[in-house]
């Protein structure tokens, strides 16, 4: 048998447990495709993208419990790829829902095709990012994701803000994806193999240069730091989250976050930590450096920049972004302690974070379909105007708070639960600090909708609603939220499974 | 006298300096000068370069790169194709099919959209056409 027979036999096992990944590239193609044959129905490519996508899910499905290496090592599929996958389609589908019912996109008649085949696009990439396993992989499934957000930040391209959103996010990307590929080609030139888990054991045998590798980890960290929008990593993100269109701004700050965390985790626990080892040392492959330390000061960073800077906000857009920068600080915690107990409140925590934060910008949606704006001050009143809407908010925001009864208290518990196991009482408790900080600037939004009425200003008194199916849309997301915060023992179990990675 | 691999490029690249600056150094020596204007050209037999260079180019000239992209990485991915097609036979060649029908779909793409046509009938100048939330933003600092 020649090589290139053996390459061939490796490729065709591999294909069947590529299979969700293939249907989404066939989802892309035949969304372009009929959006391009059939010019008159405007959101033929939305219908093929949702259907694709729940058919993509029941392919994901044979996938479970599955833990295979693909393609010569490649990628992978395991349970924790698994996991995020799932997260990513719930989200993908859930945005484009939403999309269609948003305004300013539908607004000067624009063709909407391409928005919808790109966050298929998005949702290949992530899909690659989450089980890769090689440097290249990492490399080229980033991007794959950062080309798709930049042309959908800049969607609205003739709304100024939009364009600006755009331009500013392809340069920082470009500079942050130009730091990760130079540190991957150190961790390259160090070891001489493109695999993770084999430059792990290049590490482990000690026999290389370790100067270049730590180097190479910190730049690479600098790449997906950007992906998760860590302080000092996040200029980008309020400017960008403010201008995009909001259903792209929750998108990115749920998926793309989801994405970056989760090839974060899978490339530091397979890099520099010992394999098959016991939790105390985890992080300490390479002496007299403390990635640990690090990650703790990343994550206390990102989490007092987010709340603190977030109390100023006057843009309920912009505010939100500060709110995400804030909450991956909160999982940042998780991942200093990188045991099997903090994978799984990480994996639980976004579960629960894509849903409040969504909901959270879908009602802002709906808000500024009706009032055109979404300034703080324009917020005044609208308890009034909209008691449903306003109460939905509140819901959402209170579980980004933390507060029981909702599935942002259970997330933020376990999360410190996972901290306290491990003895980092500090972090704990600057935690739970920043959670009273963000209190404040969650409850300005909820006063400004209930406690101040504007009474002589009539013209702004009518009172509205929302369309019936974006509202049903908003009750089932703060349904869960509130079931979440009272019986979430299938999402935990389903956590707890999945935190197994191929080794 | 020992030389790594890297160090044999070195001493190459300083023969190839000397060579080439101890060439033009002679030739100064020897040569005849009379400069005329139109030796002084930056292209002696060509235009005569006019206007700024910073002029914008058509953004059309974008997207026939873009185009041209398609063929491009068709062709090098063709030619280590062609060379293991016989070892590998039909699946190589169904591979091969997918992959120039998904190429194919960037071109229909172009096509369709009216991205190859040059001379456009209708030139379409965008207007920058402000929402309600930039405006107020805007009301509010003036």
């Amino acid at each position: 048998m020649t090589i290139t027979q053996s390459y061939l036999n490796n490729l065709m096992a591999s294909v069947g447990y590529f299979a969700p990944e293939i249907a989404i590239v066939v989802t892309f193609i035949v969304a372009i495709l009929f959006d391009l044959m059939f010019k008159k129905s405007k959101n033929i490519a939305a219908y093929i993208s949702i259907i694709g996508l729940i058919i993509t899910g029941f392919i994901l499905s044979g996938n479970i419990g599955i833990s295979k290496s693909l393609f010569d090592g490649l990628i992978v599929v395991d349970p924790y790829s698994t996991f995020f996958k799932f997260l990513f389609l719930i989200t993908t589908i859930l945005i484009m829902v939403m999309s269609l019912s948003y305004k300013e996109l539908y607004d000067n008649n624009r063709k909407v095709g391409e928005y919808y085949s790109m966050l298929v696009g998005i949702t290949f990439g992530m899909f690659l990012l989450a089980s890769a396993v090689n440097l290249i992989t990492i490399y080229l499934s980033i991007e794959i994701l950062s080309l798709s957000s930049y042309v959908l930040a800049g969607y609205t391209k003739e709304i100024r803000r939009a364009s600006e959103a755009s331009l500013k996010y392809v340069i920082y990307g470009s500079l942050s994806s130009g730091i990760m590929v130079y540190g991957m080609s150190l961790l390259y030139g160090a070891t001489m193999t493109l695999d993770v888990a084999k430059i792990n054991v290049a590490i482990l045998s000690g026999h290389v240069e370790l100067f270049p590798i730590i180097i190479g980890g910190l730049m690479i960290l600098v790449g997906f730091g950007y992906k998760m929008s860590a302080v000092p990593f996040h200029y980008w993100t309020p400017d960008v989250y403010e201008g995009a269109p909001i259903t792209i701004t929750s998108y990115l700050s749920v998926a793309s976050k989801a994405a970056g965390f989760a090839v974060f985790i899978r490339f530091f626990k397979d890099l520099y930590l010992l394999p098959a080892t016991s939790d105390i040392n985890i992080w300490n492959t390479i002496s007299n450096f403390h990635w640990q330390t690090i990650v703790a000061v990343l994550s206390v960073l990102t989490m007092t920049v987010g709340n603190f800077v977030a109390l100023w906000q006057e843009n309920v857009k912009r505010l939100l972004a500060y709110s995400s920068i804030a909450h991956a600080g909160y999982i940042l915690m998780a991942v200093v302690v990188m045991t099997n107990v903090g994978i799984t409140s990480i994996l639980l925590y976004f579960v629960f974070y894509m849903i409040m934060n969504l909901g959270a910008f879908f009602v802002a949606q709906l808000f500024a379909n009706k009032i055109g704006s979404d300034d703080l001050k324009d917020y005044i009143g609208l308890g009034y105007r909209s008691p449903v809407l306003a109460v939905l908010m509140t819901v959402f925001l209170i579980s980004l708070t933390g507060l029981p009864p909702t599935a942002g208290f259970i997330g933020k518990f376990y999360i410190f639960t996972a901290v306290l196991d491990k003895g980092f009482v500090w972090l704990a408790v600057i935690g739970v600090l920043n959670s009273v900080v963000s209190l404040f600037y969650y409850a300005k939004i909820f006063r400004n909708m209930f406690l101040r009425s504007v009474a002589d200003d009539t013209k702004n008194n009518f009172k509205f609603s929302a369309p019936a199916f974006p509202l049903s849309i908003a009750y089932v997301l703060a349904f869960a939220t509130i079931l979440f915060g009272l019986y979430f023992s299938p999402i935990l179990n389903w956590a707890e499974n999945s935190v197994t990675m191929f080794k | 006298m020992y030389l790594t691999t890297f160090g044999i490029v070195l001493v190459f690249f300083i023969v190839g300096a000397l060579f080439v600056a101890v060439g033009l150094f002679t030739a100064a020596l020897v040569r005849p000068k009379n400069p005329t204007p139109e030796k002084l050209r930056t292209y002696e037999s060509g235009e005569i370069p006019m206007g700024s260079p910073w002029i914008q180019f058509n953004n059309r000239f974008y997207i026939i790169g873009l185009a041209y992209i398609i063929f491009d990485v068709e062709l090098v991915l063709l030619f280590p194709w062609s060379v293991v097609y016989k070892t590998l036979g039909w699946y190589s060649f169904i591979a091969m099919v997918i992959f120039l029908m998904i190429l194919i779909i960037g071109l229909v793409y172009d096509w369709a959209k009216g991205y190859l046509e040059w001379d456009k009938p209708n030139p379409v100048i965008p207007q920058l056409n402000e929402l309600i939330i930039h405006r107020k933003k805007v009301n509010k600092e003036n």
